[in-house]
């Protein structure tokens, strides 16, 4: 059954981006009453599934994963932190950096010289030029000129560079709209945290409303963030009413509750229900028992050697035959690839298999395994930027955070840290009839939408 | 050696599309680096639409809110004949004191037109101060030719308006070309739109300008200082024009008393036994005692004495009332004055007077006055010698009033 | 009169005219190619001997030569040398890498300075600043006013006519005075070539690196180069393009994104 448009004013999709929430936590609160609007929603023809995010699942790859339909292969974002090609020197990828046309430059028309597998299916097949708002997605500052409105999710350190057009950034200043809460005082002043998430949260929903109403718009899509900055830290309060914070966490998803009845009723107004509209999260969440430190690890087992008297990666060492970036993303210091290079590329399947297994036989002191799953370049990216992405990358099982840091000596710990991303656990809320094949990946999400565009 | 740079204006009304030009301008040279184009290329417009070259100038925070230059950017192009240096002056009212200071630095300028607003009252007022400064050299550029086809037409039609237009100011513009900043049609080169267009491109009309040497002009040095070194008086300062020749005689102003160029001096320079104009050297003399302020000069046509006619430009928001107290600065001259009769005062946008024999003069307005000073003081006509005949009126150590001897 | 020779004239006229304006002034001197260079004019202007102080701010991170460089010709040229350090700051451990790099800016040079000119009533600072360098500082005056909080009110900046430079009004703080804002990167390199001017081999290539421009060896990087003397980095200059600062990593929007990751457990 395919969703038909009433053809009156166009096909129209509203997409709500629910940062970290999981499918399982959605659907245990939608049980017990807790989100009395997306309760509703369900009841009228949509489903709610498990989704697998993007590897890693880290906001800015997942997001971008989302936005662009492709793998990573193809829109060049594996993570917040790169290093700079063919050096130690960190880079925080952008907008820029982000290879593969977006949802909305294929829907606008304006792919801005970059092109990709969606891209090239979808060309023709988008009839009309379709205006779009986006809000807060993640990966998208610095705001590029585009048909229609954006503001730029995390991270986006000036708003006026983040928004497009000016009057969007007025807007947006006028209401007081922040782009990001601050997380420094998350546990040391929790009440101001709690009250600044419970702010940015009301202003997400004055700003998603105002455009949904001032603007002819044909795409719309809203991100939530505080959702995932409240699980970082408050995770273990979700369920455990015994929890000091248990209270404040089931208010902001009320909040959120809220958030969601007045898109969508929004959508209703707009759309008689003959559009599309979803909701997703990027990946899920659990509760943390411990962080691992891959760095301490691979210079325990000898992989890593550092020189303490450099910056960041630049400690990278001769004789380093791999170290790691956040979150479980290896490298291998292949000779002619990096400065201080010490694996021959003809060694380099036997160094992965040693890391490999290294790595899959890692407990946790109690006899339980850290690692789920690691998988090499080769099965997870395809494309012409796959060659920038990470020799191997591991998923562990819930409750094992992996950390790509170089300032700690012990192989695990903990932090204050309560909460951490899993990949198997974010969600998506659909029309039931939208025919969908196998799991969900947050990557297949694009052709659904462009295929309601392309429908007319 | 490479030539002096030539420092350039550009005026005309906001909406006009000077910064698109100056982009344009760095762009067509291949002067602008590369990260910048870049930058450039993401924040600008898609949908068909031509890279936005004014990013490159919107460099202040207000400028981007506001969406207007606000001050004066000083930025570097260069073509195979020489660099330039592009003074680049806003185009609103509140921003003439700013404007006033680029301008003051230019010997020539573009006059940007957009061909669909035509003349501005604010592109009448930067008229009467370019000629005002003596900016002699004008090419006016009339901008986006791409929004009427390029239409021959609409072009001659607007040449017209400005040739009579201009006369009023005594301004003759050494050419007026049509040209599309957005896609640079006649910037660098002409890409076939406009083949009725007999004229220069711009850049060729830019290396058609003159730059001035004043080479054997009257000497005109004003002291800038004294040192002393090794026992000896040495008067610091810059040759504003003209050449000194070591043994010349020379006559110090105000004063009118002889002294004789002993020796000039300059570190690293063993024996210099000429200067020229625009060197900055030391002086010992015979015959005087020197001291800031003073003027060496080589003839007697110099005006000197307590009072001097002029025309001024009020910067000011704040009115003046004649007779009150200012500081006027003339080259290292720093003098007590008062205006004491303002002979005509009138909007330079209009030409109208606004009255004679004023009691005061208002906010950007241009006046002829007599200015009294409590010591003699040395000057030129500026029309004469432009060194020596432009000047600042200072109330409170601020700058009140830019003007020029007449 | 040729370009370079213009140039340095006009720097001259500024420098004198800041000495015969301000009863106390002091140069800053940061080794690096620029500030030399003024150092050079300075001493063109005043026939070897300044009559004012030179102010090296040290963060205590400067590469080992830069400091060699300073007291060699400190010693030679006779100057009267002022090294500024933020001492407290310094004690406290702040660097580069434990707080905000724009915090460790503030601290090590920016109240480093504001000391100095509070501990010798300075009244003016001359600067080797240049317009090319950076937009916002394309809109600098050559006498550009400071107030009390170091903040430049770039809205109302006074104008600059004819050579004719503000440089009384009783509430500004201090005057920046910028002898060098005309000049550009390559003016530079020329007038060293040109005078044979001294400067730390820094700048010159090693292992195929150099440095465009140097301070902090913990901010500064090296570019991939093969210039290895000052005529080669004039033809390098002359057929590239890539903007100065490029090496130096005081990016804030880097810093602020590295605080957001570290604030949410990554890094």
């Amino acid at each position: 059954m395919m969703i038909r448009c009433s053809g009156k004013s166009g096909p129209k999709a509203v997409v709500l981006g629910l940062d970290g929430v999981p499918f399982t936590l959605l659907r245990e609160y939608a049980r017990q009453g807790i989100l009395p609007n997306l309760a509703n929603i369900l009841g009228h023809g949509f489903r709610l599934e498990q989704m697998d995010a993007s590897t890693p699942e880290v906001s800015s790859t997942s997001w971008t994963s989302f936005m662009t339909g492709v793998n990573p292969g193809e829109h060049g974002i594996y993570g917040f932190m790169e290093l700079q090609q063919g050096t130690y020197k960190m880079h925080f990828p952008n907008f820029a950096d982000v290879q593969a046309p977006t949802i909305w430059n294929i829907l606008g028309k304006n792919p801005s010289g970059k092109g990709s597998s969606l891209e090239r299916r979808y060309r023709d097949a988008i009839k009309g030029t379709y205006r779009s708002v986006v809000l807060n997605v993640p990966q998208t500052y610095p705001a590029e000129p585009m048909h229609g409105v954006l503001t730029a999710g995390f991270v986006a350190p000036d708003l006026r560079k983040a928004t497009y057009p000016e009057e969007a950034y007025q807007y947006l200043k006028s209401i007081g709209y922040v782009s990001d809460v601050d997380a420094s005082k998350a546990i040391s002043d929790t009440d101001v945290f709690l009250g600044d998430l419970s702010d940015a949260l009301e202003k997400r929903r004055i700003a998603f409303e105002h455009f949904l109403e001032g603007n002819s718009w044909d795409l719309f899509i809203g991100t939530v963030t505080e959702t995932d900055r409240l699980h970082h830290f408050f995770f273990d309060a979700a369920y455990d009413p015994g929890h000091p914070r248990h209270g404040a966490f089931l208010s902001l998803y009320k909040g959120l509750d809220d958030l969601i009845g007045c898109i969508y009723r929004k959508f209703m107004d707009r759309t008689d229900g003959d559009g599309l509209f979803m909701t997703l999260s990027d990946h899920g969440f659990s509760c943390i028992r411990r962080e691992i430190y891959m760095n301490p690890w691979l210079k325990r087992e000898g992989y890593l050697k550092t020189d303490p008297g450099r910056q960041y990666f630049e400690q990278v060492d001769h004789g380093t035959k791999a170290f790691a970036l956040d979150p479980g993303r290896i490298y291998l210091n292949i000779e002619g690839k990096y400065p201080r290079g010490a694996v021959k590329p003809g060694d380099r399947k036997n160094v992965l298999n040693e890391i490999t297994s290294g790595l899959m036989a890692l407990e946790d002191g109690e006899g339980n395994k850290v690692m789920k799953e690691i998988r090499e370049n080769e099965v997870l990216y395809s494309g012409p930027l796959k060659e920038k992405g990470p020799d191997l990358v591991c998923t562990p099982h819930d409750g094992y955070d992996l950390k790509g840091t170089l300032a700690k000596q012990e192989v695990m710990g903990k932090a204050h840290f309560t909460g951490m991303h899993t990949a198997h656990d974010a969600h998506c809320v659909l029309p039931g009839g939208l025919e969908t094949a196998g799991r969900l990946h947050i990557e297949g999400l694009a052709r659904h939408i462009l295929d309601h565009f392309a429908s007319t | 050696m490479e030539e002096r740079a030539l420092p350039i204006v550009i005026v005309g009304h906001v909406d006009h599309g000077k910064s698109t030009l100056i982009g344009r301008l760095f762009y067509d040279t291949g002067c602008l680096p590369h990260d910048k184009v870049e930058e450039i290329r993401k924040r600008s417009a898609e949908l068909g639409k031509e890279m936005e070259w004014a990013f490159i100038m919107d460099h202040l925070e207000e400028e981007r809110r506001r969406g207007i230059t606000i001050d004066i950017a000083h930025t570097f192009f260069k073509t195979a004949k020489r660099k330039y240096v592009i003074i680049d002056a806003p185009g609103h009212k509140e921003f003439l004191k700013n404007m006033m200071t680029g301008s003051s630095q230019a010997e020539a300028a573009l006059l940007l037109v957009d061909i669909s607003e035509g003349i501005r009252e604010q592109t009448k007022r930067h008229c009467y101060i370019l000629g005002f400064m003596g900016i002699r050299q004008v090419t006016v550029i009339v901008n986006k030719m791409d929004t009427c086809d390029y239409s021959r037409a609409a072009f001659t039609a607007i040449e017209e308006e400005i040739k009579r237009f201009l006369i009023q100011y005594e301004v003759e513009p050494t050419h007026i070309i049509p040209i599309s900043a957005r896609t640079g049609e006649n910037v660098a080169k002409k890409g076939g739109k406009m083949p009725w267009f007999q004229g220069p491109t711009l850049l060729e009309a830019l290396d058609g300008f003159i730059t001035d040497e004043s080479a054997d002009r009257r000497l005109r040095f004003p002291v800038q200082d004294v040192y002393q070194r090794n026992g000896e008086n040495i008067a610091v300062g810059k040759i504003e024009t003209g050449t000194i020749t070591r043994g010349q005689q020379v006559t110090v102003f105000p004063g009118a008393s002889p002294c004789k160029i002993s020796r000039i001096v300059k570190y690293g320079e063993d024996d210099v036994t000429v200067s020229h104009s625009g060197e900055c050297i030391g002086l010992i003399v015979e015959g005087a005692e020197l001291r800031r302020g003073q003027v060496l000069m080589n003839d007697t046509h110099a005006i000197v004495g307590d009072t001097i006619t002029a025309r001024i430009f009020w910067l000011l928001n704040d009115p003046y009332i004649a007779g009150s107290p200012l500081t006027w600065k003339l080259a290292t001259q720093s003098v007590a004055c008062t205006i004491d009769k303002i002979f005509r005062r009138f909007d330079p946008a209009t030409l109208q007077i606004v009255e004679t024999d004023a009691e005061r003069i208002n906010n950007s307005e241009i006046a002829e006055v007599r200015i009294r000073f409590e010591a003699p003081v040395v000057a030129d006509k500026f029309s004469e010698i432009h060194e020596m005949g432009r000047f600042v009126l200072e109330a409170e150590g601020h700058p009140v009033a830019g003007g020029i001897v007449v | 009169m040729d370009h370079l020779s213009s140039l340095e004239n006009k720097s001259i006229y500024i420098i004198r005219e800041a000495y015969y304006r301000f009863k106390n002034i002091a140069m800053l001197w940061s080794i690096g190619k620029d500030s030399t260079t003024m150092l050079w004019l300075c001493r063109k202007a005043f026939f070897g001997e300044i009559p004012f102080p030179l102010i090296h701010i040290d963060t205590g991170f400067k590469f080992p030569k830069m400091y060699e460089f300073r007291d060699e010709y400190a010693k030679k040229w006779g100057l009267n040398l002022i090294v500024g350090r933020n001492e407290e700051a310094i004690k406290a451990g702040i660097r580069c890498d434990n707080v905000q790099k724009l915090l460790c800016c503030t601290e090590l040079k920016t109240n480093a300075l504001r000391q100095i000119i509070a501990t010798y009533g300075l009244e003016g600072i001359i600067l080797g600043i240049r317009r090319d360098e950076h937009g916002i500082r394309a809109k600098e005056r050559v006498f550009s006013p400071r107030d009390d909080n170091f903040k430049w009110n770039y809205e109302d900046q006074p104008a600059e006519l004819w050579d004719q430079y503000k440089t009384t009004a009783s509430e500004d703080n201090h005057f920046r005075v910028h002898p060098l804002l005309h000049w550009t990167e390559l003016d530079i390199w020329k007038y060293i070539k040109r005078e044979k001017i001294p400067i730390t081999d820094l700048y010159f290539s090693k292992n195929g690196k150099r440095y465009r421009s140097i301070g902090c060896i913990t901010c500064c990087s090296p570019i991939d180069s093969s210039a290895r003397n000052v005529d080669e980095i004039i033809h390098e200059l002359e057929t590239t393009h890539t903007s100065e600062r490029a090496g130096r990593a005081q990016d804030k929007e880097d810093a602020y994104t590295m605080q957001k990751l570290r604030s949410l457990g990554y890094m």
